[in-house]
């Protein structure tokens, strides 16, 4: 009976990862098809759509390729790392400062700012994104790149200020005392003692962070302005437009940088000091 | 003037640009949102500066009164965005409890790894993710190729834009959500006490509906809310699996920014979504701040 059970749970967790993974390793699968048709019946192995995006010649006639310019998708890419660089660098010093103020002082406000930081993880993200619209066109402000910026800091400075708190939470704060005691200053015990130890957190904070920034769909769309499309933004347009063969190539290479950055992140975030 | 000591300076220092930023860029536009939704919608998109409780009342079904009938449309999609949600919830609770357990008994090398590979889709794209059912479930999808080519149906079915569509993506995309905390609370459960319930005698059943489930309480409601509050508002996943037929408050709200131009309603409904939020959250605090007492 108790190992039915366990075959049971066995069979059923297999189940449970077939359904997470197999919907996007038959976007991998099929992005090597060279079927230019119908995108899921399986014709031969080819990279054509590959080179089609980098602008290398292929078999493919004109007609099925789809992005009209590649320059397009190659400027939302542009503007989606541009974001994602200086969101993660400014939402890191935010964070970070946040979490050292609340993990290492004690003061009467600790309880408002965990709130504060709570809040944008858990609403929703059109909430936000409509909010910032609203308040962006109100003052005057363009919409773009900055502006996607700006939306892009509120969430994630929540995102680097939860994974640091918990790096600092599992910190022994009697190293700090240690160093407090041996003679150095709070400046000094700061950057040659904290921040060495809770620099794998930060640093795989930032690695998620850049990666939620690149892949920020729904508060990019309501903020981003004609001229500063990001790559989801992009692909939702995309895929509005019709389902083409390219799609599959393109969504091939950003979950391959995803899978990459968010392992990189975990990987540092969960490391011990 | 009244002068700051040292460790007044560093958490001044420490906390102001956090402080400014969040209150421009966050508070900031919350309360611009909530004084907007009772603002008057301009004729030409825009806003009138005059006090305007009517957008609250149309979400109820009654408009101004002069030119809108009373109809509860608003309330409807309301209602479904709140019973998909909820579906999308009861799903993603069905898929993860009992994997959440299986997970658990592993070694702990197996468990890290595979926490990994449930966590690791929450840092990849949505709309691939989403895409990639699209590609499952369209008319000339994979689904449809397989049940034709095997000659279980002649005609291709009508998978997508259903109710049953937009659950399934939103399962898909919000799994990880509901998976953490579920997991993290049998990952503590204590093992002596369901040794205990089996030594005075309770059957599986009974020591499960008695010990372990009201002991993984905790988590799987912070996971329902993890879930919920975003499948409420959530707009991409039906306009792209939902099309037209499934309208939830979230596409309501697109439509107001983009299409109608009608933004002080648009912020109604977020004000609303503001308010779903609320109550789940305040109700989750209660329900640990009763346990914590208890204990």
């Amino acid at each position: 009976m108790r190992k039915l059970i366990n075959h049971l749970m066995s069979g059923y967790g297999a189940l449970f990862f077939i359904f997470l993974y197999a919907p996007v390793i038959l976007v991998v699968a099929y992005s090597f098809n060279s079927n230019p048709v119908n995108v899921m019946i399986w014709k031969e192995f080819s990279f054509d759509w590959y080179i089609n995006l980098f602008g290398g010649e292929t078999n493919l006639s004109d007609s099925s390729a789809y992005v009209e310019s590649t320059d397009q998708l190659f400027s939302a890419l542009k503007v989606s790392l541009t974001v994602a660089a200086f969101a993660t660098v400014v939402s890191t010093v935010l964070g970070t400062s946040v979490a050292v103020a609340i993990a290492r002082y004690r003061f009467r406000l600790q309880g408002f700012y965990r709130l504060l930081l709570m809040v944008p993880m858990v609403m929703p993200d059109i909430v936000l994104g409509i909010a910032l619209l609203i308040f962006f066109v109100g003052v005057g402000m363009n919409l773009g790149v900055t502006s996607i910026v700006i939306g892009h800091c509120t969430f994630l400075t929540s995102y680097i200020f939860i994974v640091v708190s918990a790096r600092l939470a599992g910190m022994n704060p009697m190293i700090e005392s240690a160093s407090a005691d041996l003679g150095a200053n709070e400046w000094q015990t700061f950057r040659r003692v904290t921040l060495p130890l809770i620099l794998p957190g930060v640093i795989g904070g930032a690695l998620l962070s850049f990666i939620i920034s690149m892949d920020d769909l729904v508060i990019t769309y309501f903020i981003s302005g004609v001229d500063s499309t990001t790559l989801p933004v992009f692909i939702m347009s995309m895929i509005r437009r019709g389902i083409k063969p390219e799609i599959n190539a393109i969504a091939t290479m950003m979950l391959m940088a995803s899978v990459l950055i968010a392992s990189a992140g975990i990987y540092f975030k969960s490391r011990k000091a | 003037m009244r002068s700051f000591n040292g460790q007044q300076k560093q958490l001044l220092v420490l906390l102001t640009p956090a402080t400014l930023f969040l209150s421009v860029f966050f508070l900031g536009p919350l309360l611009i949102m909530a004084v907007y939704s009772f603002l008057e919608p301009g004729l030409y998109g825009g806003v009138e500066w005059s006090f305007y409780p009517w957008s609250y009342g149309r979400v109820l079904g009654w408009a101004d009164g002069f030119y809108e009938e009373f109809d509860i449309v608003y309330l409807e999609i309301l209602l479904r965005s709140a019973g998909l949600a909820l579906a999308t919830v009861a799903v993603t609770l069905l898929l993860c409890y009992p994997v959440a357990f299986w997970i658990s008994r592993m070694p702990s090398r197996w468990k890290s790894f595979c926490i990994f590979m449930i966590a690791l889709p929450f840092f990849s794209s949505m709309i691939i993710r989403l895409y990639a059912w699209i590609l499952i479930l369209r008319d000339s999808g994979f689904a449809n190729q397989i049940l034709l080519s095997l000659g279980i149906i002649a005609e291709p079915l009508d998978l997508m834009y259903s109710g049953t569509a937009v659950i399934l993506g939103m399962v898909y995309i919000f799994v990880p959500f509901m998976f953490l905390p579920v997991y993290s609370s049998v990952e503590n459960l204590d093992p002596k006490l369901i040794k205990a319930s089996q030594d005075l005698g309770a059957t599986p059943f009974t020591t499960f509906r008695r010990v372990i489930f009201p002991m993984t309480l905790p988590g799987v409601i912070a996971g329902s809310i993890l879930v919920f509050i975003p499948a409420l508002g959530n707009f991409v996943v039906p306009s792209m699996l939902g099309g037209a037929k499934v309208v939830m408050i979230g596409n309501l709200v697109e439509q107001q920014f983009l299409a109608s131009r009608n933004w002080p309603f648009g912020a109604t409904l977020s004000m609303v979504m503001i308010l779903f939020m609320l109550l789940v959250v305040s109700f989750y605090l209660l329900k640990v701040m009763k346990k914590q007492r208890a204990a």
